[in-house]
């Protein structure tokens, strides 16, 4: 029964791992084309790589967007863990009804689609002089990444047992402590699946920070997006630009899955 | 239990504050601000601004527009939450048992996350199109489909469901393995000594300690799936015709190319009440 | 990152103030404080440098493509004619690139949010210039161009008319072109001559052509190159074309009841939307003619796909907006399909009245711009002859709006002269207003095109216009036109 389900699992992963590499191996091959190759009806797969679309991204200069993402997707992190966590293990301790009410609230934060918030946040951005600043992309995605981390932090903390805060408070330990002490090592897995998800909706987010910025605080979808253009679709350069934009945050990830097996084999102590 | 209650209400107010008073300095505006909106009539070509009560949102509920948006994002979301959380979970209980190159799967599961949905969307529709794409023009039509997966209404919303399925298991990925983790080995033990076989022990233990974690899994991803555009936008446009017009995209189209910016702001309005009593009735668990 | 220092001071200060009550983060408090004074130090540095000069904010799309002598092949690089221009007229020139629609988008925001923020806009002739014109965003040209100041760069004898005529509103100029095209057909010459087709006139002529083409090639078992090759996507994609159609069919711009087409007009005769009516036949015509000659996926190609499926030499034809063809020619390697593709005038409807199809790739001047007279000089740069002159050399397409360019060396050497004087015909003798100058055109024109791809795709014409009509009188009563 187990080698049956064993072998039915291992088929699984394999289908859907094909499924996840057909479009970034396509990627990948778009990248080493012309464009007149890129667009041959039908596609080739055989054809004489050229290394011209990675070329024109080391050439354009895009360090600086790169960069910028980085550092946005970074502050967001940070923000969101550093109000994150302790917002979520207040609200997840909380008396019911006052909890009820906050938790819903930071929840329907969430809500609003994009195309709702564009004008009022724009006017909001300009308004306080933040327009083409990374502080103006950080804000726009703290909107939705810090109800996202609480959400899921809260949650998380709700199955914890209470046990062992029980007994630190009862040593005397303030909840701050007990905060920094016990629920943070025990949630190493949670947090940083959290952080991750926080990192990756900012890199990834599109039409707030292409909205808000211009030349100074551009992202790398708004980059992408600005040469996907109608006017002059370049193919290979965008898959070029994201090609080089994953790699390094593929080593990110593989990095980050050690993380997650330690975190486990901490929260495993109890 | 008593000293406990006492004593965990002394939050100090540091805990929660910073978020809250961040959350509210920068939302609050926005959103006042987008409900302002709504209430007046504010069209880009027409001279005229005023405030006009509840006539947007007249005009919107009595739109049969909206309304086919409004069923076309339910069949949307719909299809997509239910594959995400199929694979999602399916992919969670796979790995998490031990086996070589784990690791590296678990990487490559996760990173369709860190491609930006615009990249994915144009991906895929390159992938799709009946005449350069390699699914669209070769091995589909050699499977016997030789519709085009963009053009026809149908198949292009089943194309961005699997665009947007993509995109997005890796999420529904993340949460339930973090919970899959956090379950008590000791419980498996037990049941193991009891005799129970792998089967009972999903069904008894795994599930049920999981609910939470799907549904908190389920609420954002309908959140999100409620709300994609660029996906879609880069697809498909909303198209063939409005086959695939989305409310989000429909919301768009109403307050940047009709230039309606009241009606717009109606619709994203309706969309959040939607959202909140769907939300509402879906949470009564987790809110507990 | 010297754009965001304000941002970064103000962020610093607020998290710096949260965390003030814990010692545990004295630490930080203190590194946040260096990093504001080396951060203030940097503000007044940009600030002193940005001072002298007026910083002209423009944005368009076509990065590498569009002004080239200007920004370089990247879009990035100043090159020496531009920085000479800066230096003389104490101007920086700040220029954004961005993907059509997304620009459009920035554009619009900065419109409505009156904020000024660019001061050289791109616009098209297909609703922004009408819609922003009408809504009063834009800055009338007129005066600057009558007061000879900018003789040296707009010889308005040179430019020709109807380009003019495009780009104005009510009388207010509005726009200056960087290129523009008018209707025309591109078709492949050996595959005409393999299957004997004779260049057609008429529209009756067009489709016993197409019917010819379609024959021979099925029956040479060729399965993978099209009649023709149109663009039915969804949004104002297709929408210059098929209004086209609708014009050569009826005759005259056939919306409104009795062919009114401009404000005035309909308001005084109440008239109607007449989109199941006089409008239907060149909409049905448009239709047919996607479905049966067109590829498969014909419901969802914007110019970009059908310009790709000529250049693949996957089309016999390309029509009626020809300028793709050129731009697919441009970009071919395939010997067979650039050196026999040949330019025809476009048919003629059974009105009598040719298939149109005119757009015109302007920029304008944002009324809410704070250096107006700055702007018009950075605009004249950019639409001026010079600057015409370098992009037709660069892409050598017919597409010019002065007819000394059009008429230049590179285009007669490259085309024959016979060629470009019928594209100059095309573009000279265009009726722009073939659809009616309202302020509503944007809208109209995303409606029309989205009920197009929705009849070529699912062939249900009749619930398409049906569609189109209900919408139209909602969008048209709502906006008081009938009060």
């Amino acid at each position: 029964m187990r080698r049956l389900s064993n072998w039915l699992l291992g088929g699984f992963i394999s289908v859907y791992a094909l499924f996840v590499l057909v479009p970034i191996v396509w990627l990948a091959i778009g990248s080493l084309k012309t464009r007149f190759q890129s667009l041959r009806s039908p596609p080739t797969l055989i054809f004489q790589p050229t290394f011209e679309a990675f070329q024109k991204v080391l050439a354009g200069g895009v360090g600086h967007v790169f960069g910028n993402s980085v550092t946005i997707a970074g502050i967001n992190v940070m923000l969101a863990l550093l109000l994150g966590i302790p917002a979520a293990y207040a609200l997840s301790r909380m008396r019911r009804p006052a909890r009820k009410n906050l938790a819903f609230w930071v929840l329907s934060i969430r809500l609003a689609p994009a195309f709702g918030l564009v004008i009022p946040l724009y006017a909001f951005i300009r308004g306080i002089g933040l327009i083409d600043t990374l502080g103006a992309v950080v804000v726009a995605h703290m909107t939705i990444t810090l109800p996202l981390a609480i959400w899921l932090m809260m949650s998380y903390f709700d199955d914890l047992p209470v046990d062992i805060e029980e007994a630190a408070i009862i040593d005397g330990a303030s909840r701050l402590g007990v905060l920094w002490w016990v629920i943070i090592p025990l949630s190493g897995p949670m947090i940083v699946a959290v952080a991750l998800l926080v990192f990756v909706f900012s890199w990834n987010e599109f039409l707030f920070a292409f909205i808000l910025t211009s030349s100074e605080a551009q992202t790398v979808p708004a980059l992408i997006a600005s040469l996907a253009g109608t006017m002059n679709f370049d193919w290979p350069l965008m898959s070029a630009i994201s090609v080089t934009a994953l790699l390094p945050a593929f080593i990110v990830i593989l990095f980050a899955q050690r993380a997650i097996t330690e975190g486990l084999t901490m929260g495993a102590v109890k | 239990m008593v000293s406990f209650a006492r004593r965990s209400a002394r939050f100090p107010g540091v805990f929660l504050a910073p978020a809250i008073i961040t959350l509210a300095a920068i939302v609050l505006f926005p959103t006042a601000y987008l409900l302002y909106l709504s209430f007046r009539h504010w069209v880009v070509t027409r001279p005229e601004k005023y405030f006009s009560g509840l006539a947007n949102y007249g005009l919107v509920l009595g739109s049969s527009t909206f309304w086919h948006s409004a069923a076309t994002t339910a069949v949307f979301v719909a299809a997509s939450c239910l594959v995400t959380l199929v694979l999602g979970l399916a992919l969670a209980v796979a790995l998490n048992r031990r086996f070589r190159g784990r690791g590296v799967i678990r990487a490559l599961v996760v990173l369709p996350l860190l491609i930006p949905p615009v990249v994915a969307g144009f991906t895929w529709r390159f992938l799709l199109n009946r005449e350069i794409g390699m699914l669209g023009s070769w091995i589909l039509p050699s499977l016997g489909l030789n519709a085009s997966m963009l053009a026809d209404p149908n198949l292009a919303m089943v194309s961005i469901v699997i665009a947007d399925v993509w995109s997005r298991t890796s999420f529904m990925f993340l949460i339930l393995i973090a919970a899959l983790q956090s379950i008590d080995m000791s419980l498996y033990e037990a049941a193991r000594i009891d005799g129970a076989s792998s089967r009972q022990e999903f069904t008894f233990i795994t599930l049920p300690l999981l609910v939470p974690a799907i549904i908190v899994g389920l609420i954002f991803r309908a959140i999100e799936a409620v709300n994609v555009f660029d996906l879609i936008y880069v697809m498909t446009q909303g198209g063939p015709g409005t086959a695939t017009q989305t409310l989000s995209l429909y919301g768009w189209r109403v307050a940047f190319t009709s230039f309606d910016i009241g009606r717009g702001a109606a619709i994203a309005v309706v969309m959040v009440i939607f959202a909140i009593i769907g939300t509402t009735l879906l949470s009564r668990r987790v809110l507990r | 990152m010297g754009g965001s220092v304000d941002g970064t001071l103000a962020h610093n200060e607020f998290v710096t103030k949260q965390l003030h009550t814990d010692p545990a983060w004295k630490g930080f408090r203190l590194m946040s404080r260096s990093l504001r004074y080396l951060l203030a130090i940097v503000a007044l540095a940009v600030i002193a440098l940005g001072a002298a000069q007026t910083r002209i904010n423009v944005i368009s799309f076509s990065q590498g493509f569009a002004f080239p002598d200007l920004f370089g092949s990247s879009g990035t690089e100043k090159s020496d004619r531009l920085l000479a221009f800066e230096k003389e007229n104490n101007i920086v020139v700040n220029m954004e690139w961005g993907d059509e629609s997304a620009v459009r988008q920035k554009v619009l925001t900065d419109l409505i949010s009156g904020t000024g923020r660019y001061d050289v806009i791109l616009l098209g002739t297909d609703g922004a210039v009408q819609t922003y014109g009408y809504a009063g965003f834009l800055e009338p040209l007129n005066a600057y161009l009558e007061s000879g100041d900018f003789d040296a760069w707009f010889d308005l004898e040179d430019i020709y008319p109807s380009i003019i005529e495009a780009n104005t509103v009510e009388g207010n100029v509005y726009g200056m072109s960087y290129y523009a095209f008018g209707p025309g057909m591109v078709y492949r010459t050996d595959i005409f001559d393999r299957y004997d087709v004779e260049v057609p006139t008429t529209m009756v002529e067009f489709e016993a052509a197409m019917a010819k083409l379609k024959a021979g090639l099925a029956a040479d078992g060729i399965s993978d190159v099209y009649p023709l090759t149109m663009r039915a996507g969804p949004g104002e994609e297709p929408s210059l074309d098929v209004t086209g159609f609708v014009y050569a069919y009826a005759g005259y711009p056939a919306w409104f009841e009795g062919g009114a087409a401009t404000v005035e007009d309909i308001k005084a005769n109440k008239a109607q939307p007449d989109f199941t009516g006089a409008f239907r036949p060149g909409f049905e015509a448009f239709v047919r003619l996607a479905r049966e000659y067109g590829p498969p996926g014909i419901a969802t190609h914007t110019w970009v796909d059908m310009m790709n499926l000529y250049s693949q030499g996957k089309a016999v034809v390309l029509f009626p907006s020809a300028i793709n063809a050129y731009a697919g020619i441009g970009s071919t390697e395939l010997a067979e399909v650039r050196d026999n593709s040949a330019f025809a005038a476009v048919p003629v409807g059974p009105s009598g009245k040719q298939v149109q199809s005119f757009w015109s790739f302007s920029f304008g001047i944002n009324a809410a711009s704070r250096n107006k007279d700055d702007a018009m000089k950075v605009l004249a740069l950019l639409t001026g002859h010079d600057a015409l002159q370098a992009f037709a050399d660069m892409t050598v397409w017919p597409a010019a709006p002065y007819a000394s360019v059009m008429r230049s060396d590179t285009l007669i050497n490259r085309y024959g002269e016979e060629e470009v004087l019928l594209n100059e015909e095309a573009m000279r003798d265009s009726e722009t207003h073939y659809f009616p100058y309202i302020p509503e055109l944007a809208d109209f024109m995303f409606q029309i095109g989205t009920a197009t791809s929705q009849a070529v795709s699912t062939g249900d014409v009749t619930r398409a216009l049906a569609d189109l009509q209900k919408w139209a009188v909602e969008t048209m009563t709502a906006a008081g036109y009938y009060r």
